[in-house]
């Protein structure tokens, strides 16, 4: 029987390509979803939505 | 540790095709062609333990309502559902040279294909559940009930008169390989089971930090 070296090549091609892919997939979504976490991270301990630090009612002084 | 897992797949992955393609012989009826071997059956091998993980997974979700078993769930379907396309497709590329043909619908192509599209609705289901403890209880049904379907893919080529061939190594009774094509596929076995537990690894961590975005 003829070799058919173009089958295995096809054969191996295709799952080098389909694995790599996969794992690409993988290593990028978890390297997005790191970055969101630090981004949502930053965002709560940042003291407001402004950047200026808040008091709360109770503690601040009344007008004189 | 997980540099570690990857670095020793790689070495593995690569171990594997030198083995394959250099230190097997040449098979004397299929010729050079046979050399897919390596490639198709350790994909199928990984396909089962994927979905025998599910089962298992699914059953400790069920009984201990544990999310990590879920996501270990979750993760080895995926990869399984990866690797049973996979073994389809290169059994396909094998089959046109060998056979004469593309397809057929016996048996065993039948039943893997079966097993096939159920993993894959295994895994848009519970993409189609919004409530995620809701999906995740139904996928482990699911993921339980799809792996009775695994011996029946496996067994097929003995219970049922097929074009494809009986099992080579997971058969009962002695086996009918030469020691180096064993020793070949054995390589390539060990190479396969590491790239499942590395790509299952991974995808776990992702499922981990995609529920944690989500909450």
């Amino acid at each position: 029987m003829a070799d058919n070296w173009s089958f295995v090549i096809a054969a191996y091609g295709l799952a080098v390509v389909v694995l790599a892919m996969y794992w690409r997939f993988l290593v990028r979504r978890e390297r997005e979803l790191d970055d969101a976490g630090v981004v949502r991270q930053q965002l709560r301990q940042a003291p407001g939505v402004s950047g200026h630090a808040q008091t709360e009612p109770g503690s601040r002084s009344p007008l004189p | 540790m997980r540099r570690l897992l990857g670095g020793a797949t790689l070495a593995g992955l690569v171990a594997g095709l030198v083995m394959a393609f250099g230190i097997a012989p040449r098979e004397a009826t299929q010729g050079n062609v046979q050399r897919i071997m390596y490639l198709h059956v350790p994909s199928v091998w990984v396909a089962y333990l994927a979905f025998a993980v599910v089962l298992v997974a699914s059953i400790t979700y069920l009984v201990r309502r544990l999310e990590a078993a879920d996501r270990l769930a979750h993760a080895s379907a995926e990869v399984g559902v990866l690797f049973t396309g996979l073994t389809i497709a290169t059994g396909s590329i094998w089959g046109k040279p060998t056979w004469g043909t593309w397809w057929t619908w016996d048996a065993r192509l039948t039943s893997v294909s079966i097993l096939f599209v159920m993993y894959l609705g295994y895994l848009l289901l519970r993409g189609m559940v919004e409530d995620r403890e809701r999906g995740a209880r139904f996928a482990a049904v699911l993921g339980i009930v799809a792996a009775f379907n695994i011996p029946l893919v496996h067994f097929s080529v003995i219970w049922w008169r097929t074009l494809h061939q009986p099992p080579s190594l997971m058969k009962p009774g002695p086996g009918a390989m030469p020691g180096i094509i064993v020793a070949a596929l054995l390589v390539n076995f060990a190479a396969f089971t590491l790239l499942y537990v590395y790509f299952v690894t991974r995808r776990t961590v992702v499922l981990g930090l995609e529920a944690e975005a989500e909450a």
